[in-house]
């Protein structure tokens, strides 16, 4: 069976003072998936998702949201679509299930407000004013509403951004319970961690324009990067026997540690060699080229750099 | 930037009575949670009214008031110095504080158009001011200061007088991001239309050239039609047509220049 794409985004376009924010952008995101947009601040990701979410009128174009054009606005729109904003507050005298049940009020079919509020650990804080609530408590709210009008596709813009990291990793922990209902989640971040963890795939955005697109693995992977592993080892012992390893690039002393660069396989090749020495590896770590590689090969600012063969100036 | 106005937002789908509900019962909540600027509007004016009809001197007929008492004088003034606080203080402070905190921009998100919230509050500010100006009726009514003598002249002077305050208090609540900005302005044209309404200087005692003006001034033209129904007259139609034009001309403008963000 083939998957229905809900957002089908095709070569938007946003001009602020004859400067394109978003230039030319082409994605489309399936039922059910968690879809990543990441790019650095003022990239773009903001607008573009405010363009599809219907909160920014485009300049070119074309946009469908389960079928419907954000920019009509339509109440059917609006019904099956659910925006957390950035930095949105509420009265500081509001309570939180007040708070779900006057927002509830104005779709057609809510999601239960209890419910809801017991999914995402709020249910202690049902009576809480807003303005007690604790950053993640209010994020969480944020996402609690995002999500009570049972929305088709949910946007949620840098929701994690200011907390700490167990409230981070709480939202995270209810975006992946979300995963198995259907909704499908626009997700904007710049935190790498974040897309590892949640997204099936991601778009990365840089100047407007989509830079990269892919799953999160797929994106590290092609990242050309050396593995890197450190380690205390058990004995002292020649250098040289590591340099000689055809997988070993480079091989540094950082105080009592040994730090190795090398291949995919750099790890086991020098795990093998000293154990057959009889040394033992103390306190290892190991490294993967990350997204947040992935993401900084992507996005480094070619602007800023000297040009090739410019004049130098001293 | 463009941003698109309320009217090109205005949602075309069924009235939603759940959500009209929730609202209003939400904002009443919120302002019963935080009486403290409507108390300051709604207990001055009152308790003036009430002070005033209290003193047989001050029922009178009083010297340059033309034929009117210093309570008569002054009932009208009053009535509408707490709709004017109310409808340029209390309303944009509300909505101005909303656009700065990102809840106007939140309710874009959801299928309600923001006029349900303009109408709560216009509501419930509506009704605070009506109670208000019952108890600054039948008060002193009680204690033989007089009442309206035509009645229907006095309500049809009320309506279109809060019609014409509370849509210049929408322009302000409409336009403004930054709620100090909004109730710097509000508090300065309160001043203003209080003046010309004679709260310092009795209309019967301006320079003719100021009581021109003042006629054509809601707050002027409000303050006058109540008191010809007071004394038992009919407002006149200069009065009745410069409130009714105000009413109708800062309703667009309210709509035409509503921001979201």
């Amino acid at each position: 069976m083939r998957t229905m794409a809900v957002i089908e985004v095709d070569s938007l376009r946003k001009v602020y003072a004859d400067r394109a924010v978003v230039d030319g952008v082409t994605f489309s995101v399936e039922q059910g998936e968690i879809f990543g947009v990441l790019g650095p601040n003022g990239a773009g990701k903001t607008t573009m998702v405010e363009c599809v979410g219907g909160l920014r009128e485009r300049d070119g174009g074309t946009i469908l949201v389960a079928g419907m054009d954000p920019a009509d606005e339509g109440v059917a729109f609006r019904s099956s679509l659910g925006i957390q904003l950035q930095e949105s507050r509420l009265p500081d005298k509001m309570r939180v299930e007040e708070a779900l049940a006057l927002y509830g009020s104005f779709y057609p079919r809510p999601r239960d407000p209890g419910e809801l509020l017991e999914r995402l650990g709020l249910r202690e804080q049902r009576r809480t004013f807003f303005a007690k609530l604790s950053g993640g408590q209010k994020q969480r709210l944020s996402v609690a509403l995002a999500l009570v009008g049972n929305p088709q596709v949910a946007i949620l813009d840098e929701l994690t951004t200011g907390l700490d990291p167990v409230a981070r990793r709480e939202v995270w922990d209810l975006l992946e319970e979300l995963r198995g209902t259907g909704v499908t989640l626009l997700l904007v971040s710049h935190f790498m961690e974040e897309a590892e963890r949640l997204c099936d795939r991601v778009i990365v955005i840089d100047r407007g324009r989509i830079v990269a697109a892919d799953t999160p693995e797929g994106l590290a992977a092609n990242v050309q990067a050396d593995q890197r592993m450190s380690f205390v080892p058990s004995e002292p012992f020649e250098i040289a026997t590591l340099e000689a390893l055809p997988d070993v690039h480079a091989v540094a002393v950082s105080g009592d540690r040994i730090v190795v660069t090398g291949t995919d396989n750099v790890a086991s090749a020098v795990i093998i060699a000293l154990h057959e020495r009889g040394i033992s590896v103390g306190r290892l770590r190991v490294d993967q080229p990350s997204l947040d590689d992935a993401f900084v090969a992507l996005t480094r600012d070619d602007v800023t750099s000297p040009p090739a063969d410019g004049p130098v100036i001293r | 930037m463009r941003q698109p106005t309320l009217e090109a937002t205005g949602r075309r789908g069924p009235v939603n009575w759940r959500a009209d509900r929730a609202m209003l019962v939400n904002e009443a909540r919120l302002l019963a949670r935080n009486p403290g600027v409507v108390a300051w509007t709604v207990v001055l004016p009152i308790g003036a009214s009430i002070v005033l009809s209290a003193f047989p001197a001050m029922r009178a007929p009083a010297k340059g008031l033309g034929g009117l008492s210093v309570f008569e004088a002054y009932q009208p003034i009053l009535i509408f110095f707490t709709m004017t606080l109310l409808a340029l203080q209390a309303l944009p402070d509300v909505l101005t504080r909303y656009r700065e905190m990102g809840v106007l921009k939140r309710l874009r998100t959801t299928p309600v158009s923001p006029a349900l919230l303009l109408l709560a509050q216009l509501t419930l500010i509506l009704s605070i001011a009506l109670v208000c100006m019952v108890v600054m009726v039948v008060v002193p009514g009680l204690v033989g200061a007089g009442w309206p003598r035509n009645l229907a002249g006095f309500l049809l002077a009320y309506v279109l007088g809060a019609w014409a305050l509370l849509g210049l208090g929408l322009v302000i609540a409409s336009s403004f991001h930054n709620a100090k900005v909004a109730a710097g302005l509000g508090s300065f044209l309160f001043f203003v239309l209080q003046f010309l309404a004679g709260l310092w200087l009795p209309r019967p005692t301006m320079p003719s050239w100021l009581r021109h003006i003042s006629d054509l001034t809601p707050s002027g033209a409000a303050v006058q039609s109540l008191t010809d129904a007071t004394s038992g007259h009919w407002p006149s139609t200069l009065h009745l047509v410069v409130l009714v034009v105000w009413g109708a001309v800062t309703t667009r403008v309210a709509i035409r220049l509503f921001r979201w963000e």
